[in-house]
Formats: structure tokens, sequence, C-alpha cells
């Protein structure tokens, strides 16, 4: 049967735009610490003194009981995945980043899958979004074992961590 | 405290998000119209308040406005208010200087009891008075678009 | 302090679609506004104020309330507006029963819309970007690399968190995505007995959905939500009016409104997120707790009769219902197998398709009042649920993905 349909007809638009970009962000510093010690191989994360949690990169507050972050704690760039979800095989055109097709630029090889993960790196006690490289799948679980893929080339920058990858 | 503030300044790229907003069926009647060179409105059936461009809803009486309660007006009208404008949006969350200011007035036209704010050109400052009367300046070309008004300027 | 006795006396919706193009967004709302006005039989004069919503950046209008005003017989009145993410709707129910409960006015509308077709960018995206894009921007001042924006669009492509939401569920519930293919299904075919909703689909069938592609594991096409427009309004009054202007008011007996630390993909600054599992919502069990207290409910299991959860993906459904209390953890998904959330089930979830069938976001949550209200007053028409409607849930999520809206319906005023 499928969907019923809803057919209207269409008045005249009135075109604008709002220019996204035009405000004024401010930000703190923490990203900052954070891809300096990325440069030599550090995962810095946040410790929070009133539940002694560990969130990685760093935060200011603690959510849960409102202390100042203001402990820090590197932890290791081995960890456990806690999520994961598959991108279905990617094809020329199919999908859009920032505008452009990442197939065509290089990105990802045509129909090559995506596996965005969580990861939880020793040490930590929060989720890191990142994606798993360099593995089949069908083998990706709740629990794998994974490390990080550093750049060849570390520059200081969140683009040193490439993804995870299976131990 | 420590030299360097907590705080930067995060660096943006242009963004822009488009929108489309459709009028709906009166000011669509409205801007249609244009296109031969006539402004409508809109009479309230339940209060007689006459709204320019016309609307489906009274903010006065909260009566329904319909399609039958569509009227054709002069095109005349009075200029009740005015500024001088010397600066505009920049589209980047700024404003620009103007190189020349424009006026913006608020006229009410002939039998219509709401307001239009439009620019008002061709009158010299000194002679800009409340109450001065004004008629719709067209566009050479009109095709049905709200652009075909191009301002309003003295009568005569 | 005395609260004083509050219900809601008539209800008011646009139809959903997902291009309202015939008409402007001022009319839209004030399409629902008036036929909540008509059907709680009262004229827009007799209302003292407005409490008004919808999101904030969505529709490409800063401050629509001040220009549709008119519209909705609001003008020279006290207006309220409030915005609260995906829980606007809920958010502006609840206000408009704080504002009579209070004392300060005796009968409001509350209305609450969204207008996707106005934005030419697809879906949510524009009102999204909004959210997210501050901290997208800092992020890029640090180098996030255009590889990691490819995983970053696959998630956003089968709606960011909600989506791990799903797995985390999956896993730690032993659900699978045949049941998600089961909610999707129900949401669709509910809809369709519902004049009001967008995806309609009658008869739908599990395996309808099971047809459609993979978005991003474990959500398919056939799961997602649409981007609606459209409007929806209560007109909510104290106690004497109420027993005055309806027959069966549907009174408010419980309600709260809870957060939680923020479980997004990444927390403000492009911090770490300390809820490790995006689907524990505890502002949810939180808001249950407390509106179940003040309604006097004890067993919700077996003490409420309907529910209406947001559900824009069918993984919510299930559990969010759990969050409620209107099942053990992790077993919500078991219920399917046996209709026991089927319109004619023993705990109806979303008769009306919900969130699910219909997302005209500032909306959705203010349907799910509005969805039991009429449960409770017996005017759900097609999707209306056989059996005697004494207490009905309605519930909201949004926020930054960690707020939720609780609110208690019931066919008595009494706690
Ligand atoms: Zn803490
Ligand atoms: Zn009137």
């Amino acid at each position: 049967m499928g969907y019923l349909k809803d057919e209207r007809p269409t008045t005249i638009g009135v075109e604008g735009g709002w220019n996204l970009g035009a405000y004024h962000y401010k930000g703190s510093r923490l990203l900052e610490e954070y891809v300096a010690g990325l440069k030599h191989k550090k995962l810095t994360g946040s410790f929070c003194p009133g539940c002694a949690r560990v969130i990685v990169p760093p935060r200011n507050l603690c959510g849960r009981c409102h202390r100042k972050m203001d402990g820090r704690k590197t932890v290791s760039d081995r960890g456990t995945i806690t999520c994961f979800v598959v991108s279905p095989p990617i094809y020329k055109g199919k999908l859009k980043v920032l505008g452009m097709d990442p197939v065509e630029i290089g990105l990802v090889k045509d129909g090559q899958v995506v596996i965005p993960v969580f990861v939880k790196f020793d040490g930590s006690d929060s989720n890191t979004d990142t994606v798993l490289l360099n593995a089949d799948p069908k083998d990706v679980h709740i629990g794998m074992r994974v490390k990080v893929v550093w750049a060849k080339e570390l520059q200081g920058s969140l683009a040193d961590v490439e993804g995870v990858e299976p131990i | 405290m420590e030299g360097k503030s907590e705080i930067v300044e995060v660096k943006t790229f242009p963004f822009p998000a488009g929108f489309n907003w459709a009028v709906g069926p009166m000011m669509e009647r409205f801007i249609r119209t244009l296109a031969g060179r006539k402004v409508l409105g809109a009479r309230c059936p339940g209060c007689g308040y006459t709204y320019v461009p016309p609307r489906s809803r009274c903010g006065q009486c909260q009566a329904a406005i319909a399609e039958k309660d569509v009227v054709e007006l002069s095109g005349k009208g009075t200029l009740i208010s005015y500024t001088n404008a010397h600066v505009a949006p920049d589209g980047n969350g700024n404003l620009k200087d103007l190189e020349k200011p424009i006026v913006v007035g608020a006229v009410k036209l002939e039998d219509a009891d709401s307001v239009l704010f439009m620019p008002v050109e061709g009158v010299k400052p000194q002679d800009l008075k409340i109450g001065l009367a004004v008629k719709v300046r067209w566009r050479e070309e009109t095709k049905g678009a709200v652009a075909d008004i191009c301002c309003f300027e003295p009568v005569g | 302090m005395k609260r004083r006795n509050v219900a809601v006396i008539g209800c008011g919706q646009t139809k959903h679609s997902s291009r309202r193009r015939d008409v402007n967004v001022a009319e839209m709302v004030s399409e629902a506004v008036y036929n909540a006005l008509e059907d709680a039989q009262v004229s827009a004069r007799e209302v003292d104020a407005f409490v008004v919503g919808n999101m904030p950046g969505f529709g490409g209008v800063a401050q629509p309330e001040q220009w549709i005003a008119e519209s909705l017989g609001a003008a020279g009145k006290p207006v309220l507006r409030i915005a609260t993410g995906g829980t606007t709707g809920g958010s502006v129910g609840q206000g408009g029963y704080y504002v009579v409960a209070s004392g300060l006015h005796d009968m409001v509308v509350a209305v609450a819309w969204e207008k996707h077709s106005d934005s030419k960018e697809a879906g949510a995206t524009t009102g999204l970007l909004h959210v997210g894009l501050g901290n997208f921007f800092h992020a890029a001042g640090y180098g996030l690399s255009l590889k990691n924006l490819v995983a970053t669009s696959v998630v956003g492509a089968a709606a960011g968190v909600a989506v791990y939401q799903a797995m985390f569920y999956m896993h730690r519930s032993g659900c699978g995505i045949e049941h998600f293919d089961m909610v999707a299904a129900k949401a669709r075919r509910n809809a369709a007995k519902n004049k009001y909703a967008h995806l309609q689909w009658p008869g739908c069938t599990a395996e309808d959905i099971a047809k459609t592609d993979i978005v991003t594991y474990p959500f398919r096409y056939g799961h997602i939500c649409p981007a609606s427009d459209g409007a929806s309004a209560i007109v909510v009054a104290e106690e004497s009016l109420a027993r005055k202007k309806a027959k069966q008011p549907a009174w408010f007996k419980g309600l709260a409104s809870y957060t939680d630390e923020e479980n997004q993909l990444q927390s403000e600054n492009f911090g770490g997120v300390g809820v490790t599992d995006p689907s524990e919502q505890r502002g949810c069990w939180l808001s249950a707790v407390k509106a179940y207290r003040m309604a006097g409910i004890v067993d919700p299991k077996t003490e409420i009769d309907v529910a209406e959860i947001y559900q824009p993906f069918p993984s919510q459904e299930l559990f969010f219902a759990e969050r409620l209390g209107l099942f053990d953890e992790g077993t919500a998904w078991m219920a399917l197998e046996t209709g026991e959330t089927e319109i004619e089930g023993r705990m109806p979830l979303d008769p009306s398709g919900g969130v699910n069938a219909t997302n005209a976001i500032g909306s959705s949550a203010m349907q799910r009042i509005l969805e039991c209200a009429l449960q409770i007053m017996g005017k759900a028409e097609e999707h209306q649920v056989p059996k005697k409607v004494r207490n009905a849930l309605a519930h909201g999520w949004g926020g930054v993905t960690n707020y939720s809206t609780v609110t208690v319906l019931g066919d008595t005023p009494g706690r």
C-alpha cells in the first residue's frame, strides 16, 4: 500500500540567508593543552577532585558534581570500544562532507565502510568519539580492545589521532 | 592571574544557511498583483480595519479574513514618520557605512489602517516632513515581485 | 503553597506534512490555535495569555512570536516564549500549567510549532547547526581533520547520538534490529489512523520496513522520523472554568522536567563526555519519579493506561518506556512480540504514531501532551484506545539530548 500522499498548493517563497559563521564564538584553552599533548603521543584528561572521574579530552567542570576539574591525568592510548555504528559502503555521490564528496577528494576509497566508535581509553571514565581503522566490520564488537593510530607526522593537532585499530 | 587569558576567540568561516519562507495565499495574491501596478489590501469583515499587505486573520478583532475581503488601494498615501539611515547590515554580523544616507518612511496608504515601511526618494531633506503626500514609484518593469515597488516619492 | 487544579479543555492541530507551503508560518500556527479554541468552545477574547515556542533558528526567524502574535489572537496579551530544544513543546505545555496553577491567569493557550520547509537545507540541518556549529568551529581551529568529519557525517546521517543510543540499548537488552522495524511499522500504521499525522502507511508491517536500506547500522531509512511542518495547541484552564467548559477535562496531575550531564558526541569546548551510555537518560527517570509522586502514582505499570513517548527513532520508544517505569529494565522490546504496545494492547505506546511518524520538532513534545488529553477526553477518534483512560503519560526529549519533560494527565484532578 505504501504512504498516503498529502498534496498541497505551493505559495511564493521569499529567500534569505543567515550566515552562521558571523557569530563571535569564544572557547577555552583546554583544547590547546590537549593537542599540545598529542604532539608527544599523550592523551590528556581532566581529573575531578569530587568524583575522581577522568574525562578525555579535558573539560572545565564536572557534569555530575560540578567541581572545577583542575587536575590533569595522562591516560593510555589503548582502550576498549564501548559502542560502534557501521556505515553502508560509501560510494561516489552518496555523502557530502562540508559540501564536498569524500570519495572524490580522496578521504575514503569508493565503496569503503566507515565505523565510528566510542572508545574508553584505559585510565579514563569517558567516551572519546573517533573512528575504527584497519578492521573488518564483521569482527567489531563492544568490548573490543583497540589502540590509537597516530599520524606519521605529529603536528600538535586533533588530526594527530587518525583513529583507533584492533590490538 | 596568569598573563594568558583562558578564553580564546574561535575562528569561523562563512557558513550560510538558506531560507525560503512561504508567504501564504493572501501575500501571494498581493505580490502577483504588483505586476499590474496595483496595491492590494484586506478589509476585516469584523471591524473594518484594512491591512496592507492583506492577511488572513485580524489582529484587532481576531476575525478570519478571506479572499473576498481583498480590496484595491490607490497607491497614494501619507508619510506619518521617517528616519535617515546612514548604515546597513553587511551580512556578516556588522554594519557598513552607506555611500549616502537613505530615507526610510512609514507610509499610511489611502483607505488603509496599517503602515508600510519603505524608502522615500526624490525629496530634498528640507522638504521632508510628517504629513507629506506620497505615492508608489514603480520599477520600470514590474513582474509580480516585492521589488516592483521601488520606493515612495512625493505626489506631483 | 497551594497549587490550583488545572486541565486541558481543548486541543487543536494542523495536518502535519513535509511541505506546508500552502500557508506562511503565522497562518499555520493560527490554524492550530483556532482549532483548539473551537474544540474548547471559547473565543480568543476569553483567553488571558499565550505560552508559545518553537526551536530557535529552525524556521530562520529569530523571534517568530513577535510577528505571528496578531494572527494567534495574542496581540495586547501576555506572551511567554519558551525554547528548550526538542522538548520545547513539552516545556510550552508545562508552561501553560505553571501560569494557570500559580493563579496568574485563568485560561491560556499553549501552542508550539515548526516549519522545516522554510529552510533550504535538508531536514533539520539549519537548526542543528545552530546547536553544534560553535563547537565544530572550535575543533576545526585545532586541526579536526576532514577524515574524522566523514565519521561525524556518517553518524549525523543517522541522527547523531540516537544511533549510538540504539546500539547501546541493543547491547544491554538483547533487542534486535527487527524490533526497531516493528516499532517503526507500528508508528506508521497508527499514524494512518490519526488524520493529523505525517507518515501514514495503513497496515504497514515490520517486513515493509525491513526492506528499506541501512543508513548507518543499526538504523534503516524506514526507522527515521520525517522533518514535518505543523503546529499543535491546547487550551488550559483552572478548575471552575474547566468544569464549565469541558465534559471531560484532561487534568494535569503531575509533571517534572530534569536535565543531566551532556551526553552528545562531544561536550562544550569539544571536551569528553562523562555519560558513557547516552541511552542511560537519567533526566528522564528523575522526571518520571517526580511526576508520579506528584500525581500519586505508585505503580506506573498498572496505573498508566496509555503513553505517548517522544521517539523520533524506534529504539527510543523502547528505552524511554523503561526509564518511565512502564517496563522492567531491558524488557520493553519483548512486549512488541506479544502486541502489548498496540492501540488495543495492555500498554499502548504512541497510538497517534508518535514522533517517529510526525516530527515538527517544536511541536512534537506538545503533541504528546495533546494526544494524552485526547485519549482522556475520548476524542482520539480512530486511534482512541479501547479502554477507560484514567492516567496518560506524555514524555518529551531534547535539550542537548539530556533533557526530558514528563507530564501525567488524568480524568480527575485528584492526587
Ligand atoms: Zn565530578
Ligand atoms: Zn477585525
